[in-house]
């Protein structure tokens, strides 16, 4: 593994001979297609007052372990068939690692605009953002609102190996529009992401797989009102892990080590509207989810809760502000090895947060945030907040600045 | 040479408004599209990524680079500056949802490709030549 400073350098290097490329999106030819090739990546900081946050050493001098990177290769095939695809790389802490994921490969067939069809590797669509929670330059915020859109956990819910069917259709008497998206596969986490690395901290597993079937579907209905889209999306898993457990809990090591979902669904209701220079939203996700664990011999169940309320407001060509409320809450419950109650701190975390965009050209931004949270929300989920960099312990609040950086092309 | 000077801000201010006043910008399309006007809300669909068609039939959105007609598009249609708007359609290209439309330099481009792309529709400046492509009328 190479050295914490060599990546964040390869990272500067890689920002750098981007920008001196142009920083154009580039086109070529295969055979007769035109293929366009497009990039984007971000270079963040964290401070935080107490606690490590999204597994950064962020409570000392701060960390730059806050790093991605997507290339993205498509064609239009026809008017009505396309075909790309995208990599994607992070390092966000003891996450990512520098591991290359292929984020998403589709072909899309969409001969009507009320009838569309994709598959491969496709992002899912849940509530506002979710498939494009990576897009970091088209955000105000420098990290979404974690009580819906967990950076660390970004794996549970980016894309699925399957298909799509979606559409658009206007409604008449001035009703708008509304659209929808349907959709069916496998789901498969990336090691390298927050809950396999919550569970090789406090609890002793070490997972190699971690997935499953996926069914679910978003209905949006942009409304009379201009720039209002309201919509409700809802996702169905069932997913196994398998792994080793090594004793830590009490309950004796299981060399072939398994969990199972029984119940494991989420619920997303949103709203947006986007008036001129100024934009507002609000979602509401309930993740449920009962699983089998310990292979068998005990069981837990989570019930999270987060919702958010923010906008932003362009005040000119170059800056843009922003500000949100996010609240999250978690209740656990569960069986053997499983703690019976939680302090109030460890089921919630509240967070209000500040930003202010500035956009230097039209492939250039930074961004300056600030974050005051009431709360760590350790409780058996992950939160942001991990054991494994927070050996002492955790105080109940944290406060945060976050800087970020970034390019498109 | 204050006077000197104010008069040339005042020259320069004039000039200004004056191109600016002149400065429009039409929406073309190939003579394959169908519809002969298009309403503001579905002109900025197609070229935000919303929609592929007007009036039933597939459209094909092309942009120009830069440039005052690009600018006045933007603001008249869109209500988002160049940085914001690209931005936009690059969330749909990364999230796997659309194909960043072409984008042409100069006026006299975007007539020759619209003129010789069955669905493509584009926007020039109201001064500029445009044999071979007909005009959409926005309500």
């Amino acid at each position: 593994m190479r050295p914490a400073s060599s990546k964040l350098l390869t990272a500067g290097i890689f920002a750098v001979l981007s920008a001196s490329i142009g920083l154009r999106a580039q086109d070529f030819k295969i055979a007769k297609y035109d293929v366009q090739v497009h990039g984007f990546g971000t270079q963040g900081y964290v401070k935080t007052n107490d606690n490590n946050w999204l597994t950064m050493n962020t409570s000392g001098d701060g960390s730059g372990a806050f790093t991605d990177a997507g290339l993205n290769l498509g064609s239009q095939i026809t008017s009505n068939f396309r075909v790309g695809g995208q990599v994607y790389d992070r390092k966000l802490g003891k996450l990512g690692d520098w591991h290359p994921l292929l984020d998403w490969a589709t072909g899309d067939y969409h001969p009507k605009p009320w009838l569309g069809f994709r598959a491969g590797k496709v992002k899912t669509v849940l509530g506002l953002y979710t498939d494009s929670q990576d897009m970091d330059f088209a955000n105000t915020f420098a990290l979404l609102p974690q009580s819906v859109y967990p950076i660390d956990l970004r794996d549970a819910s980016i894309a699925h190996l399957g298909g799509d069917i979606y559409g658009k259709a206007k409604l008449g008497n001035n009703l708008g529009s509304v659209a929808y998206t349907a959709y069916g596969g496998r789901r498969s986490d990336n090691m390298h992401s927050g809950y396999p690395y919550l569970l090789s901290g406090i609890a002793g597993i070490t997972l190699n797989s971690y997935g499953g079937p996926v069914f679910g579907g978003d209905f949006r209905w942009n409304t009379p009102v201009r720039g209002l889209t309201v919509g409700i999306s809802r996702l169905n898993e069932m997913i196994t892990g398998k792994g080793s457990y090594n004793g830590f809990l009490g309950i004796p090591a299981q060399p072939n080590y398994w969990e199972k979902s029984k119940h494991d669904w989420t619920n997303q209701y949103y709203g947006r509207l986007v008036k001129q220079k100024f934009h507002a939203e609000s979602e509401y996700r309930r993740y449920l989810r009962y699983q089998t664990i310990f292979s068998g011999l005990s069981w837990v169940e989570t019930d999270v809760r987060g919702w958010y309320v923010g906008g932003g407001y362009t005040v000119n060509k170059w800056l843009e502000l922003g500000s949100y409320y996010s609240h999250y809450r978690i209740f656990p419950t569960g069986g053997a090895g499983v703690a019976a109650s939680y302090p109030d701190a460890q089921t919630h975390d509240f967070d209000k947060a500040v930003t202010a965009k500035f956009i230097v050209n039209k492939y250039i931004y930074f961004k300056a945030e600030g974050h005051f949270m009431d709360g760590n929300g350790t409780a058996l989920y992950p939160a942001g907040f991990y054991a494994n960099v927070n050996p002492n312990g955790f105080a109940n609040n944290t406060n945060a600045v976050v800087l970020r950086s970034g390019f498109s092309f | 040479m204050k006077k000197l000077l104010f008069a040339f801000l005042l020259v320069a201010s004039v000039s200004i408004f004056v191109v600016q006043a002149h400065a429009q910008v039409i929406v073309i399309a190939n003579n394959s599209v169908k519809a002969n006007e298009v309403s503001k809300n579905d002109l900025k669909d197609v070229f935000t990524g919303a929609s592929t068609s007007i009036g039933g039939g597939n459209v094909v959105p092309i942009l120009l680079k830069a440039g005052t007609a690009h600018e006045e598009f933007l603001q008249a249609y869109i209500g988002k500056n160049d940085a914001a708007y690209r931005a936009g359609w690059r969330s749909l290209v990364f999230s796997g949802q659309g194909t960043m439309p072409k984008s042409l330099e100069g006026d006299a481009a975007v007539v020759e490709f619209v003129a010789h792309n069955a669905g493509a529709i584009g926007y020039i400046g109201k001064a500029s030549p445009h044999e071979g492509v007909k005009v959409l009328a926005v309500k």
